[in-house]
């Protein structure tokens, strides 16, 4: 971790330090850190258990549970292609192998430049104007392998 | 010159659905004052805008930038109420949809916002349940309990301090009514919860919002911050504190004893009930936990009674049910109907038929754990009573249509390779049975499954069903099972049966 890295992760963690009688609430202090560092480094799990006042094992467990949690860095740019069953329905099966081949990354990757990280979610709330592809915050609705190019070339 | 007022809405969908390219195209015309509102739900006519005219509001539907002249002009609209999607529908919980700013609190009240909480602080808390009994509302969650009895028990449970959490984990897939009415009407979120803060004597409480709607969590942090201004939040004795905190991605936080976990900040895991959350919740202490479309029901039964509730429906399912249609249909959206109507006339009317060139195969009401119906099946009404009786379930309301080109194999395998990524682990039907279920799926999926294979896979279907801890592990087989009892043929292709010599 870098010096900016360590003193943004005791920022990050300084709000979320317990005051009796609450107790330490484990998935804020996470998302805190995610949200100061963009993922959270398991170099950081020793410190973060030791400014809650819980065990090392717990941090990590609460780490490992949450699928929005990311231990590494996603690319700067991150797109989800929603596999939920109106998308699906909407065959969005095939948007999805479109961006990997358009790409060449898979499910879970990011690109050996890192602009985009590729991964899936399992359902947006898009439903009515699916197939959904989620690209950081902004949603794109009624996707067509063919519109894959165009909706992914503003992302730099 | 003269400036017409336009509406357009700022959901998350109708941006997606190209609303947001309209407002940046149009956002410098000096002939036109926009106005951001909700959506009417009937996605498939957006980008659609309204204004005004004499007669009330008119809509031009699937708009683009330079149909700006003819809606200037007054050319071509459709008086709202004439659109069949909405004209046929009773929008009593999302009445304000399309018409209303979403933040703007004086809005909301002029279109009778408010009421049912200034009739809430007038009452008793054994009155305003006594009400609540008399509408025979039913949890929108999933579950279908009566909200008046989890109602008195918290209200009757002795604690110093007590919690109103409103369930925003929206999981389904299929279903956004949740997010569209924290996004387009928040004000009526945090008047039902204030309504049960009241009724209980809760003195905090937590919106649960999931990761994926930011738009959602951003609207309910500032309607907090209005209605606080406001004043709303103070009873006469003590204030209500109301936060919202955003989840990270687990399907089974919408499982209530989970989400109270997940709000502590552990791992999501569902607990053995009971004690149920409303004598012993969030850090121990009496919780109501409620679905965002239930609170949203409460205000109109607090003002109108609830006689008036129950007064719609059939007799198990009182009110309305918000259905969310999507998939391969011509008229996806959000419709909200007194219970009762057969689900062949929501896909008919409202549906309005298969999307061009697609033929039906199934349709899946419930998300991700709902049973899949075919054509023969389709004449079952919307309510509780008739689908618990077909082992099926409404669930969170949403309903999708899949057509002929679906491969049913590979849609149970994405059921079972769902539940198994989100099963949070706590018992062993659901954190080994969906894997194994996967397993075999997948087997069949690529032509090499054994004879024994079906047998096995209802086999394990039925322990998943009756030993596993929440609805999670214990509805994922139905799916399942529909899919091979509907289209078998599917599914015994995939296996090499063994002939006797």
């Amino acid at each position: 971790m870098t010096t900016r890295g360590r003193s943004g992760l005791a920022e990050s963690l300084e709000p979320c330090r317990p005051m009796p009688p609450d107790k330490p609430n484990i998935l804020k202090a996470l998302l805190a850190v995610q949200s100061a560092l963009g993922h959270v480094p398991t170099s950081a799990i020793s410190q973060i258990a030791r400014v809650l006042g819980v065990s090392d094992a717990q941090v990590s467990g609460v780490l490992s549970y949450y699928s929005d949690l990311r231990i590494q860095s996603a690319g700067r740019h991150l797109i989800r292609v929603c596999m939920g069953e109106s998308c699906m329905a909407n065959h969005g099966g095939r948007v999805l192998r479109t961006i990997q081949d358009h790409l060449r990354v898979s499910v879970g990757d990011h690109e050996p430049e890192r602009r985009f990280t590729l991964e899936q979610m399992s359902c947006a709330g898009n439903c009515a104007v699916s197939p959904t592809v989620m690209v950081d915050e902004d949603l794109h609705g009624k996707v067509t392998p063919s519109d894959v190019p165009s909706l992914l070339e503003p992302y730099r | 010159m003269k400036t017409t007022r336009l509406y357009l809405s700022n959901d998350t969908s109708s941006l997606a659905a190209g609303a947001g390219r309209l407002a940046d195209a149009w956002r410098e015309r000096p002939e036109i004052q926009l106005i951001r509102t909700s959506s009417r739900g009937a996605f498939f006519l957006e980008p659609m805008v309204e204004r005004d005219m004499p007669a009330g509001r008119e809509a031009w539907f699937n708009v683009t930038s330079d149909d700006l002249p003819r809606i200037v002009g007054g050319i071509g609209g459709t008086p709202v109420t004439e659109i069949p999607f909405l004209e046929q529908q009773t929008r009593v919980i999302f009445a304000n949809f399309g018409i209303t700013e979403p933040l703007a609190l004086d809005e909301y009240q002029m279109r009778g916002g408010l009421k049912g909480l200034a009739e809430a602080r007038r009452l008793s808390p054994e009155t305003i349940i006594e009400e609540l009994r008399l509408s025979r509302l039913r949890g929108r969650g999933g579950a279908a309990f009566p909200v008046w009895k989890k109602w008195q028990v918290a209200q009757q449970t002795g604690a110093e301090q007590k919690y109103v959490v409103a369930n925003a984990d929206e999981g389904d897939a299929g279903t956004y009514c949740d997010r569209m009415i924290m996004e387009g009407d928040p004000f009526r979120l945090i008047e039902g919860m204030l309504i049960c803060a009241r009724a209980i004597g809760a003195t905090r409480g937590y919106i649960y919002c999931r990761y994926e709607y930011p738009a959602a969590a951003r609207a309910m942090k500032f309607a907090i911050q209005k209605a606080l201004e406001a004043g709303l939040l103070d009873f006469d004795d003590y204030p209500f504190d109301l936060e919202v905190v955003v989840g990270a991605g687990s399907y089974v936080c919408g499982e209530e004893t989970a989400l109270l976990e997940s709000l502590e900040g552990r791992r999501g895991v569902v607990l053995a009930k009971p004690p149920y959350p409303a004598e012993s919740g969030l850090h121990g202490k009496p919780t109501i936990v409620s679905n965002v479309l239930t609170f949203a029901a409460i205000p109109n039964i607090l003002a109108n009674g609830g006689a008036w509730h129950a007064s719609l429906g059939t007799e198990g399912s009182r009110g309305t049910m918000v259905l969310q249609i999507g998939g391969r249909v011509r008229q996806p959206g959000l419709v909200e109907v007194p219970f009762g109507l057969p689900l062949r006339d929501v896909l008919d009317r409202f549906g309005g038929g298969m999307a061009p060139g697609a033929r039906f195969k199934a349709v899946q009401v419930g998300g991700p754990l709902g049973s899949l119906f075919p054509e023969s099946q389709l004449d079952i009404p919307i309510c509780y009573d008739a689908f618990a009786e077909a082992g099926a379930i409404l669930g969170h309301g949403g309903i999708v249509v899949y057509d002929r080109e679906t491969n049913m194999v590979e849609l149970a395998r994405h059921f079972m390779a769902f539940t198994a990524d989100e099963s949070c682990g706590k018992c062993t039907p659901c954190r080994v049975g969906s894997v194994r279920g996967r397993e075999i799926l997948e087997r069949i999926q690529s032509g090499q499954g054994a004879a024994e294979d079906l047998m096995l896979l209802s086999d394990l279907g039925e322990t998943m069903k009756t030993a596993s801890l929440c609805a999670l592990g214990g509805r994922a087989p139905y799916p399942v099972e529909t899919a091979i009892k509907h289209f078998g043929e599917e599914f015994r292709q995939g296996v090499k049966f063994t002939r006797p010599a």
